[in-house]
């Protein structure tokens, strides 16, 4: 017995002086973890404050209202009162007839050219469409609330340096002259950017929009869930729940494991192989770009989809079999539904890499430039990350913001989406 | 006492009961992989009797008990052979031929069975109970269906503690209560032989007493085949006991004389606490 006791108090303090090593460990992982966190949280807040400080202004665009005379004798030169001659009437003219009046200063055909271009060319749009919906307007004075142009709106968010060479910018001094006569009449007015949000992209900065790409994104989405989430889950419930474990399904899991960290643009050179050259499908249209993101996410929708349907603890197939349920009755009865949190949220996280995928869709021709947005699947149409890497690449200043506005956009799809897969997530767990 | 049995080993004791033969094991083998985990079985299970299969962990008694409800198929690298019929048909037929005269859903209905770990569905309690009536098709109204479900719970004498919360989740009960919901769950098959896999392992002893008067009341009507370690249990509630050891049915004879006066001496040994 005494050498029992003695041998434990040995263990005491053999214990004890091993504690205070591993709890120095401890401490250790903690600092580890803690720094690698917030080294994670600076850059990503740094990451938003980028992105955020060049986008705001985005939502801000600069309108100037004016009393336009919608005269009749210009808008049907030759008396006919066409609906054609609705669409080819010379509405600039209108507008620059209204500007000069609070524009007495104007004294030569130059300066008149430069007070002209202050106004955006979407400005005779807007008229022309408020014509074509309600034709009783000609002959009346009208007030519009008029686009002007992107450098005008770049100058007033104080973009423009005014004390460079006149020669290294695109507006002019005289034309900044203009911009703050107007703007002490009380003409321009800064508002709301709903263009942003309602229409598609443009040569010119002030006219573009994101629902396009947001319309077509969306499009593409759907489709992949549609085609991606019943394949994948199907192939993972036969390869998980019924297929024999041999070298064949070895093989199998070796290889869709092994798409799944395919480069995405080979699987857009696929597509253009088999879906637009071989099947015809029309180019740069949401169909060929869900296509090829279904196929992009399939093996991750497997992947996670297989690991949801591990995750079910065999008693419950035993208690099901032990009843007498056959296999699939078993399977779709009880290990699916208690997967299937697992397998919503694996699928919508492979639709969240399928979301902000480019290169594929570059592939497919998608890059291409699309002004209307997409009614249909077949249209062509935009996409949002190609939308960010066209405009990226745009020369205009007012682009950049532009960029930025769209990464908001995607930021908050994405966003959307992952509040989406916790959601499902926990409205379909099970509680035990 | 740990060395294995001649390969050529045969049963002592009595391998056939007195009462109507309901199953029959010849020659009964699995192999796991190249692991012998079941050597030459040979064993009559009889109706309206309690069978308890004893012995020290990984002799054999689980591996035993899920072939005869087929539930070692799920097993890819398990492999069965030897013959054990149900009323004189042989279960593992389609095993050979596909065109075999006992399909297996319809001998895990017959062959009802009790897992370590109660194992109750995270559903309603009612659904727990329902399920394998509604697969089978065995109720021909909801009327029906709720009277067997209650009749069942009656049976386990769960229904009064369960009756004002039948769609709470099976999973909330009690350890015990969700153990004899899975008994109601069995029995609600309407099953002519129980398998009970260590049913109160995992249970405090007054949840194992109610069990254990369950089981004797079952026995009425269904054969039962009790996997136990407590050789006191299995004395309690068996008419006969199998002991396996190694792989090996060492001894099966009625549980009086496994439990006074066994005639093996690695069953003398292992009653007596000498190995297990």
């Amino acid at each position: 017995m005494n050498n029992i006791n003695r041998a434990d108090l040995n263990v005491t303090k053999l214990i004890e002086r091993s504690l205070e090593k591993r709890n120095q460990k401890e401490r250790y992982f903690r600092i580890y973890g803690i720094s690698s966190l917030v080294i994670a949280v600076v850059f990503l807040l740094t990451f938003f404050a980028s992105i955020i400080s060049t986008g705001y202004q985005a939502f801000i665009k600069t309108d100037i209202e004016l009393e336009v005379f919608l005269d009749s004798e210009v808008i049907y030169p030759n008396g006919t009162k066409t609906e054609e001659d609705l669409f080819f009437a010379d509405y600039d003219s209108l507008i620059f007839t209204s500007l000069k009046e609070h524009l007495p200063e104007l004294k030569n055909r130059k300066e008149r050219r430069q007070a002209r271009l202050i106004l955006s060319s979407g400005a005779s749009y807007k008229i022309q469409n408020k014509i074509i919906k309600d034709k009783s307007l000609v002959g009346q004075t009208v007030s519009f609330i008029l686009p002007l142009d992107d450098e005008v709106d770049m100058y007033l968010k104080g973009y423009v340096d005014t004390e460079s060479s006149e020669n290294s910018r695109k507006i002019t001094d005289f034309q900044i002259a203009l911009v703050e006569n107007l703007i002490e009449k009380d003409l321009i007015h800064r508002n709301f950017n709903t263009t942003l949000f309602v229409s598609g992209d443009s040569r010119e900065p002030e006219l573009a929009g994101i629902l396009g790409a947001l319309v077509g994104s969306f499009m593409m989405l759907t489709i992949t869930f549609i085609i991606s989430f019943p394949l994948a889950v199907s192939a993972a419930i036969y390869l998980e729940e019924f297929a024999k474990k041999n070298i064949w399904t070895d093989f199998l899991e070796v290889n869709i494991n092994n798409l799944a960290a395919v480069p995405s643009i080979i699987y857009g050179l696929l597509g253009l192989a088999i879906f637009i050259n071989f099947f015809g499908f029309p180019r740069s249209a949401p169909i060929v770009g869900g296509l090829v993101l279904s196929l992009m996410t399939f093996p991750v929708v497997i992947i996670a989809s297989r690991a949801a349907l591990k995750s079910v603890p065999p008693s419950i197939r035993d208690a099901a079999l032990g009843l007498g349920a056959s296999k699939i009755q078993t399977t779709l009865h009880h290990v699916v539904p208690l997967a299937l949190p697992g397998m919503l949220t694996g699928s919508i996280v492979g639709m969240a890499r399928a979301l902000g995928e480019s290169a594929p869709l570059i592939m497919i021709g998608m890059v291409a430039f699309v002004v209307d947005i997409p009614t249909s699947i077949t249209e062509p149409s935009a996409a949002l990350p190609v939308q960010v890497f066209l405009w990226s690449d745009a020369p205009e200043r007012g682009f950049a913001e532009k960029t930025s506005a769209a990464i908001m956009a995607l930021l908050v799809f994405l966003l959307l989406m992952n509040s989406l897969a916790i959601w499902l997530r926990n409205k379909f767990q099970i509680k035990w | 006492m740990e060395e294995e049995l001649d390969s050529n080993f045969k049963t002592v004791g009595n391998i056939r009961t007195e009462k109507s033969v309901i199953m029959n094991v010849e020659d009964c083998n699995v192999y796991y992989g190249d692991v012998h985990a079941l050597k030459n079985v040979n064993m009559e299970i009889g109706k309206s009797e309690v069978l308890a299969l004893i012995g020290p962990s990984g002799c054999g008694k689980s591996t035993f008990i899920r072939c005869l409800n087929r539930l070692n198929d799920t097993i890819d690298i398990a492999r069965v052979t030897g013959k054990i019929s149900l009323d004189g048909k042989d279960i593992y037929s389609d095993y050979i031929n596909t065109s075999g005269n006992m399909d297996v859903v319809l001998l895990r209905a017959r062959v009802g069975m009790v897992f370590q770990k109660p194992n109750p569905f995270p559903k309603s309690i009612f659904e727990n109970v329902a399920y394998g009536p509604k697969i089978h098709g065995l109720c021909k109204d909801k009327n029906d269906l709720n009277n067997l479900v209650e009749s069942c719970l009656v049976k386990v004498g769960l229904w009064d503690e369960v009756k004002d919360r039948l769609e709470d989740s099976g999973t909330s009960l009690s350890g015990g209560q969700q153990q004899r919901l899975c008994i109601a769950r069995a029995i609600a098959v309407q099953p002519e032989v129980i398998l009970m896999d260590e049913p109160c392992s995992a249970l405090d002893p007054i949840a194992t007493e109610r069990i254990e008067d369950l089981i004797s009341e079952l026995k009425q009507n269904y054969a039962l085949v009790v996997v136990t370690h407590s050789m006191q249990q299995a004395s309690r509630i068996s008419q006969r006991a199998a002991y396996f050891h190694m792989g090996n049915l060492v001894e099966v004879d009625s549980s009086n004389k496994i439990f006074n006066d066994p005639s093996h001496p690695l069953t003398t040994n292992y009653i007596s606490g000498r190995i297990g």
